[in-house]
């Protein structure tokens, strides 16, 4: 039905410029202290992770994620306290589940894996979370723009 | 007005030489649906059908659509998006999806309201109609004022007659087509026309579907708030499969796609079977359940529109029958309302 | 067949007869060839409107969360399971329904048909002795069942309904050797290029009626993520990317509960692949969690509930 031609998607500019974005939803208690404490440490990471700080893993709503690759980001990163850590006892082992399943579903249409990743993240982990954060940006870098499931404008008529 | 003949060997080359002067639309297989689509050659084109599943409604009401774009700095700029004004053929089109377009035009195209995006595309189109020689039986186009071969809204009526089509020049335009592509066409014969009438005919008579409407408008004035559609509404699973199927729903919704400073304004399909439809900001919902909402379509296409616009917004196509996914007949709800 | 619709008419009429259910929730004669349609029954004369057959495609555990009544409801195996789930989610509860399970030996796909036949109308069709038989205008068919069966039914492993209040009539022999991943694992193995232009290929068709969503009886959130403006998850235009993201996280959302009754598939007015998708969350459940949808009404549905042992070799 839709003419849209998103079918073909665009190459990926060899623009040697270009730096991914990457959204990281950090939860409250460990993580988002974790990303905190790697920058009072002033451990180096890569500035490409636009931070959002949600009150547990388990708050990550899979549209989140797919919102975020709509909306243009290249990666998405989803970190949050380790099993058995969680400060709302079972939030992390929930969303464990969740996003085991959305990731293989993402990778079942064609999507690379690399671009949706997870980690668990301590409050005292900074170095952890800045290799996390390295890690990240470097394998979306490896692949380039994002392509598949970003919005484009329609074309007119 | 006047009747040829066409060879069917001799519609290839009608259709190539239509394609050189217009985008044609014509009805197309994809996937085992039928539904109307632009084509680029003759042999994209199908000739024996019985009906498109998508109406062709949607070449100028489609599904979506976008209208405008802004940029909103500290002025707000907006720029017209209107659809290209180009000559189009809508080849191969059924009598009663034709009717279906002249009553969108009086929503469309009303004294009070002229909407440009529909406008737009449905001006300079020529209605090449295919008549129905094999209705189905969920036909039932005679109970609305219709026929299987009726030349309302086209300019060009086909009817198949075996080897050949009888074609009848409705309009000036259609009569223009005839002689600008005389090369394809015969002189009719006068078996040739007897062949059409019979034809016809028998079309009609194979339309089992009765349903005296006549009435219908008065008899759902005193029905609002009868119990028959706490009865009827039970199965319907309040999708929008027969409204959007509808060749004269017209329903749409308004969206904006904004990013950042700029965006996008948008139509789309919408259907009073949604829940969401009559969805108030309060969280106050006036149709609260299926019941209001079924109640809604039947009352809306047999009662208001005739109110609105003088006559009833369906054409017998079927296509709600057909493709509910529970089998939520139409045609049984209206002869429970007319009996 | 005859014998099972008989003695299903026998026993919906003592029920309705004792007042043992205030309704029944059946199948009766639809208007189109290859079809029934849903009934709603409360009178023991209306009974002989119910019919069972090969016909016999909804789902009509959909009209069972929010009944006040206690109804009765004719199940198939898949229905059942997906009653089982209702239960789980408390959107019924158990005593207030009367399973009258069907044994079932598959539905008949009347898209297959329909697109086996081509462009020509079928006015009548009957089943028997595993032939189909179709009669149009000026033709008559007489097909295999087995090829034209719903592609959920041919690799069903609860023909028998698992719960149920009353069975109708013998057990039937489940299916053997049935390989239900068989699908999954192909397009698995298949190139990301290849499978995200299978993914673009179906979705491109949707029109967006949302049948799918309507028809599956999992799908009965007050206030679907389609629905919702504040915020609004998803675009309501043709646009690609937000015909996905619905595609996607529909089935995301009855992963772990959708018990592959093909109710989503039937619906949809476009012949949309539904169960690619499907059967690999099922699929990744099972592997992952080693849990199936509908089983049981005492489990908690996968996605409610965690193992600390759970897989997380994924995650860094
Ligand atoms: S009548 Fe049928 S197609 Fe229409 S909303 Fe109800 S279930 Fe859907
Ligand atoms: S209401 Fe049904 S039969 Fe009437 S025009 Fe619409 S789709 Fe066709
Ligand atoms: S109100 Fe309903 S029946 Fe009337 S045009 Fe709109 S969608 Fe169709
Ligand atoms: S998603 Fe489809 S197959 Fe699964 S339970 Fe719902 S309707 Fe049935
Ligand atoms: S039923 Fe089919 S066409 Fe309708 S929304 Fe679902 S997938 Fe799209």
């Amino acid at each position: 039905m839709s003419k849209n031609s998103e079918l073909q998607t665009p190459n990926s500019k060899l623009q040697t410029d270009w730096e991914p974005k990457i959204v990281a939803f950090l939860c409250n208690w460990c993580s988002y202290a974790g990303a905190d404490l790697a920058g009072i440490s002033r451990i180096q990471y890569p500035p490409n992770v636009r931070i959002i700080r949600i009150p547990c893993s388990g708050r990550v709503h899979p549209l989140f994620i797919m919102r975020s690759l709509q909306n243009g980001a290249d990666g998405v990163l989803v970190s949050g306290c380790h099993p058995g850590d969680c400060h709302y006892i079972s939030g992390n082992y929930i969303a464990r589940r969740r996003f085991a399943i959305l990731k293989n579903l993402l990778e079942y249409v064609g999507i690379e894996p690399e671009r949706v990743q997870f980690s668990w993240v301590s409050a005292s982990e900074g170095e952890k979370f800045a290799k996390v954060v390295e890690d990240v940006v470097e394998q979306v870098k490896a692949l380039g723009p994002a392509k598949r499931l970003v919005k484009r404008k329609a074309d007119p008529h | 007005m006047s009747e040829k003949v066409i060879q069917k060997n001799k519609m290839v080359d009608f259709l190539n030489e239509l394609l050189k002067a217009y985008k044609v639309f014509a009805p197309v297989k994809r996937d085992h649906i039928v539904s109307f689509d632009a084509i680029q050659s003759s042999g994209e084109m199908l000739l024996n059908y019985l009906n498109s599943r998508i109406p062709p409604k949607e070449i100028f009401f489609p599904r979506s659509e976008k209208m405008f774009e802004y940029i909103r700095d500290d002025l707000i700029e907006v720029k017209e998006v209107l659809p290209s004004e180009e000559r189009k053929v809508l080849f191969g089109i059924r009598p009663c999806d034709a009717k279906a377009i002249l009553l969108l035009d009086k929503v469309f195209d009303s004294p009070d309201y002229q909407d440009p995006y529909y406008l737009r595309k449905r001006k300079e189109t020529i209605f090449v109609g295919m008549g129905c020689d094999r209705p189905q039986s969920t036909c039932f186009c005679t109970s609305l004022g219709g026929a299987p071969f009726s030349e309302e809204g086209l300019d060009l009526l086909f009817t198949n007659i075996g080897d050949r089509f009888v074609v009848k020049g409705i309009t000036e335009e259609g009569e223009t087509l005839l002689e600008k592509y005389e090369q394809v066409f015969e002189r009719a014969k006068k078996s040739d026309l007897d062949d059409k009438l019979n034809v016809e005919k028998e079309a009609v008579n194979r339309i089992k579907s009765k349903i005296a409407l006549e009435k219908i408008e008065k008899r759902l004035d005193k029905m609002f708030e009868d119990s028959f559609w706490d009865r009827i509404y039970q199965k319907c699973l309040g999708c929008a499969v027969c409204t959007y199927l509808c060749p004269t729903c017209h329903c749409f919704d308004i969206t904006d796609e904004t990013m950042d400073t700029s965006g996008e304004r948008f139509r789309a399909w919408d259907s009073c079977q949604f829940a969401l439809f009559t969805l108030q900001a309060s969280g106050h919902n006036p149709r609260m359940s299926g019941k209001e909402r079924v109640r809604q379509r039947i009352m809306h296409k047999f009662n208001y529109f005739v109110k609105n616009y003088g006559e009833i917004a369906c054409v017998g196509c079927g296509r709600c029958i057909k493709n509910c996914p529970v089998n939520f007949d139409i045609r049984q709800i209206l002869l429970e309302l007319v009996s | 067949m005859q014998k099972r619709e008989k003695l299903l008419k026998e026993e919906v009429k003592k029920l309705l007869d004792k007042k043992q259910v205030d309704m029944v929730i059946g199948y009766e004669k639809g208007t189109l060839a290859l079809r029934t349609t849903p009934c709603f029954l409360a009178s023991v004369d209306d009974v002989d409107r119910l019919v069972w057959n090969e016909f016999c495609e909804n789902n009509l555990a959909k009209y069972l969360p929010g009944r006040k009544e206690k109804v009765a409801i004719v199940a198939k195996g898949c229905d059942v399971r997906s009653i089982v789930g209702l239960i789980q989610e408390r959107q019924i509860t158990r005593e207030q329904i009367f399973i009258v399970g069907i044994p079932c030996e598959g539905i008949i796909d009347r898209r297959k048909i329909e697109s086996r036949l081509g462009e020509k109308e079928i006015l009548e069709a009957t089943c028997e002795n595993g032939k189909i038989l179709l009669r149009g205008e000026d033709f008559q068919e007489i097909l295999k069942k087995g090829d034209f069966l719903y592609d959920s039914c041919k690799v069903c492993k609860y023909r028998n309904p698992i719960v149920f209040d009353l069975l109708i009539g013998d057990r039937v022999p489940e299916l053997e050797k049935i390989d239900e991943y068989a699908e999954v694992r192909k397009f698995e193995a298949e190139s990301p290029d290849e499978r995200w232009l299978h993914f673009q290929k179906e979705i491109s068709k949707c029109i967006r009626c949302y049948a799918c969503r309507s028809a599956c009886p999992l799908c009965y959130c007050e206030q679907c993520f389609v629905d919702q403006s504040q915020p609004r998850w998803i675009g309501i235009t043709d646009n690609p990317s937000d015909v996905g993201v619905f595609h996607l996280f529909r089935v995301f959302h009855v992963a772990g509960r959708c018990v592959d009754c093909g109710a989503c598939s039937r619906a949809c007015p476009m012949n949309i692949d539904h169960r690619w998708l499907l059967k690999k969350m099922e699929k990744d459940v099972k592997e992952l969690f080693g849990y199936e949808a509908g089983l049981s009404v005492e489990e908690v549905p996968p996605l409610a509930t965690f193992k600390e042992e759970d897989p997380q070799d994924f995650i860094k």
